[in-house]
């Protein structure tokens, strides 16, 4: 494998396991979420994830503009994932890239079975993303809150999505794979889960993976996941169920 | 801007009786902004950061430090490039796309606020005259719109710039290389403040919020620097000024800048 | 709280199963009831529904809610209900039925920003609910303040058959209008009664999922202080 880059000499995976973060190959980067965080917006969510910094606003549900946009039958729904010029090293123009609309997509693909929106015929739920500043997994992130921030505006979900991505790095399969294995790394693979519903709704993959790696990456993915449903519950819990409730 | 939302006319009527009796919907006095904190290096990824909150307006604004081609006519200086972005999760009526003429004049004024002043020294950010120099970009987005946008911006990109740390290139065989490790502060020689005052009847108040905004009937931001001289200006609104009150809004830049200038220095010191 | 069979649920929350009933805010997947939204579930008998916390107003037939002139046409007006849904006021409803496109101007009657009692008239699927003000209590607001509160906080500032709004009138003197949309206003002749009431309102608002709050409300309507 050629490891490309500045950073050719990175251990990636030392003899004892350790990554080049100083994390286990099962433990993810820190990661802290708050519910309701901006006034104007229906509902709201700021994550941190690793160096990852990303503030979600959530409108809706609500009049479509365009009208024709508008379908009779049920409510729709919008995301634009978008990322701040000063986000990343080089600085990057503010109008949106082909990642950013990519993304922008697979994350309202990944929302969208959660969401139920037939209640609501003829309007629509804008989701906006902004990422403040960029670390690798800034998908899984970006998913993770804006899903709290549904809820949090009140959106009917039959579950919550919880996000996040596993890699394999140095012949290892990792969870939350950083910026710097992802450069150098093998693969990586951000997955979107329903928890209680099971289902996995988001899914993608750089990289090559043997059948039984495949099956390994997908499963350190879901268990991030979990992990991060926790935080994600734990976010809500804070906001509406603290100072002085009693159960 | 445009887009604060319709208020109703029972707040509007309450924001006009309350100034006749001499004070403000939300309890300060005409010439009190609104609480200001400032955090900078909020953004470790950025060479310069700063969040800042100016009562529930809140915008964050990320400094990217590179090189880049002087404009022919400024060979021998700098660039230093303002930007500013309302967020779609700033508001309900604000939307994704290029900026709007409100946007543009909003970077406008806080790029005229730090250029006139003369902030940031251009000249010292030249490696080859004519030919390579280094750039400031200063992009600004707002996260919560709450009301005068203008101060919270100008407030945000002079706290990062304050808190910026220019890296360190040098020629070698014509090509510049950056010298790892070794960084300086940006070339700081003044600090510029912007007070954005509104007209409302006869009334001129400081920092109008999100209810005020929507009932002025003329606006003006003035520029002050550290010397306390006025360097930049920029009126708008349906409706005009009369001299007395332009002068007035000159004094009050000017006094209620210089408490704003010490909030800016404090976060400077606190920084890192 | 004592009844043992109420929670604090988030969206995919398992709240039972088995054979019961699911209500508002829960679905039904197999022999689960899952909450699809933040809030309070309560299992009575054989039936299962969560108290939300949070969310729009759902225009129903018959709420009285306090809305806001947006805009007319030559025909009609726009008002906001907070909602997903814009209300829509027929000109016919106001000038009656005599009602002239040419000769009624609507600027007369309501404008831009004017807050009205209104009750829905009429609300599915498929239009914008229709709002009318031709009722005794119902009309243009001509003084007062406006409060927002979240929309599903509503049943729990009128309270057990109407305790907690009447605490509140009572200590203040308030008069509170409430729009089941979740805006309330609030008028009172002595200012210190108004800020109280609107203070009330805004405990609610805040500390609507905690228990006895009843007491804590008249506890802070007694204090002298603040």
């Amino acid at each position: 494998m050629i490891l490309g880059g500045r950073d050719t000499d990175l251990v990636l995976l030392d003899e004892n396991g350790i990554r080049c973060d100083g994390r286990k190959i099962d433990e993810p980067r820190k990661i802290m979420i708050k519910a309701g965080v901006l006034k104007n917006a229906d509902g709201s969510a700021y994550i941190e994830f690793g160096d990852n910094k990303i503030v979600v606003g959530v409108f809706g549900p609500r009049d479509v503009h365009p009208k024709h946009l508008a379908n009779t039958d049920t409510g729709i729904l919008r995301c634009r994932y978008h990322m701040s010029p000063f986000s990343v090293e080089e600085r990057k123009k503010p109008a949106p890239s082909r990642r950013e609309i990519e993304i922008s997509k697979v994350i309202k693909e990944a929302l969208k079975p959660a969401v139920m929106l037939e209640q609501f015929p003829r309007t629509v739920v804008d989701i906006f993303i902004e990422v403040l500043q960029a670390d690798g997994g800034s998908r899984c992130a970006a998913l993770a809150a804006a899903s709290v921030a549904l809820a949090d505006a009140g959106i009917p979900m039959r579950d919550m999505v919880s996000a996040c991505a596993a890699g394999k790095v140095a012949d290892t399969i990792v969870l939350d794979v950083n910026n710097e294995e992802d450069q150098a790394g093998q693969a990586d693979m951000p997955v979107g889960y329903m928890p209680n519903m099971e289902k996995i709704t988001l899914i993608q993959l750089d990289g090559v993976l043997t059948p039984e790696e495949y099956k390994k990456c997908v499963e350190t993915a879901i268990g991030g996941c979990k992990l991060v449903y926790e935080i994600q519950k734990k976010a809500l819990t804070d906001k509406y169920f603290s100072n002085g409730g009693n159960n | 801007m445009g887009n604060v939302s319709l208020i109703d006319q029972l707040k509007g009527q309450k924001i006009h009786d309350l100034l006749e009796q001499g004070k403000r919907v939300d309890g300060r006095s005409f010439d009190e902004p609104r609480q200001l904190t400032i955090e900078t290096g909020v953004i470790p990824k950025a060479e310069g950061s700063a969040r800042v909150h100016l009562g529930d307006t809140e915008v964050v604004t990320g400094i990217k430090v590179q090189l880049d081609r002087p404009f022919p006519d400024r060979g021998d200086n700098g660039i230093f490039i303002c930007t500013a972005e309302i967020l779609p999760l700033a508001h309900p009526d604000a939307e994704p796309g290029p900026p709007g003429e409100d946007v543009i004049e909003l970077a406008r004024v806080v790029d005229r606020g730090i250029r006139e002043t003369g902030m940031v020294d251009l000249t010292q950010l030249v490696l080859e005259k004519d030919k390579t120099v280094i750039g400031i970009f200063a992009d600004t987005s707002i996260i919560d719109h709450a009301g005068n946008l203008f101060d919270a911006c100008s407030y945000a990109t002079t706290a990062a710039l304050l808190s910026t740390k220019i890296p360190k290139w040098e020629m070698q065989d014509d090509v510049p290389v950056k010298v790892e490790g070794q960084e300086s502060d940006a070339p700081i020689t003044t600090i510029p403040v912007s007070i954005t005052m509104g007209r409302i009847g006869e009334h001129i108040i400081v920092d109008p919020n999100a209810d005020e905004w929507s009932c002025l009937d003329a606006r003006i931001t003035i520029t002050t620097n550290s010397d306390g001289n006025i360097c930049a200006l920029q009126k708008g609104g349906k409706d005009g000024f009369t001299i007395e009150q332009l002068v007035k809004c000159g004094e009050i830049s000017v006094s209620v800048g210089a408490k704003i200038r010490e909030i800016l220095k404090e976060t400077k010191g606190t920084s890192q | 709280m004592e009844n043992t069979k109420r929670k604090y649920v988030i969206p995919g929350d398992v709240i039972t199963s088995g054979p019961y009933r699911p209500e508002q805010n829960v679905i039904l997947d197999g022999e689960r009831i899952i909450a699809t939204a933040i809030g309070i579930s309560e299992i009575y008998d054989d039936t299962v529904r969560v108290i939300s916390l949070t969310g729009k107003y759902i225009p129903k037939i018959n709420d009285l809610v306090v809305a806001k002139v947006l805009s007319h046409s030559s025909l009609s007006w726009e008002l906001d209900i907070n909602s997903s849904y814009v209300g829509f006021l027929p000109a016919a409803d106001v000038f009656g039925r005599d009602f002239s496109a040419h000769a009624d101007e609507l600027n007369s009657k309501l404008k831009k920003g004017d807050l009205v009692v209104a009750r829905i008239a009429n609300s599915d699927r498929s239009r914008d609910p229709l709002l009318t003000i031709s009722d005794r209590e119902l009309g243009k607001i001509e003084s007062g303040e406006l409060v927002e509160i979240s929309p599903s906080k509503v049943p729990r500032l009128i309270g057990k058959r109407g305790t907690m709004i009447q605490t509140i009138e009572m200590a203040t003197g308030a008069i509170i209008t409430i729009g089941q949309n979740g805006w309330i206003v609030v008028s009172c002749e002595n200012s210190d009664g108004l800020l109280k009431a609107v203070k009330a309102i805004q405990m609610v608002e805040e500390q609507a999922h905690i228990a006895n709050l009843t007491d804590r409300v008249k506890s802070m309507l007694e204090s002298k202080g603040e």
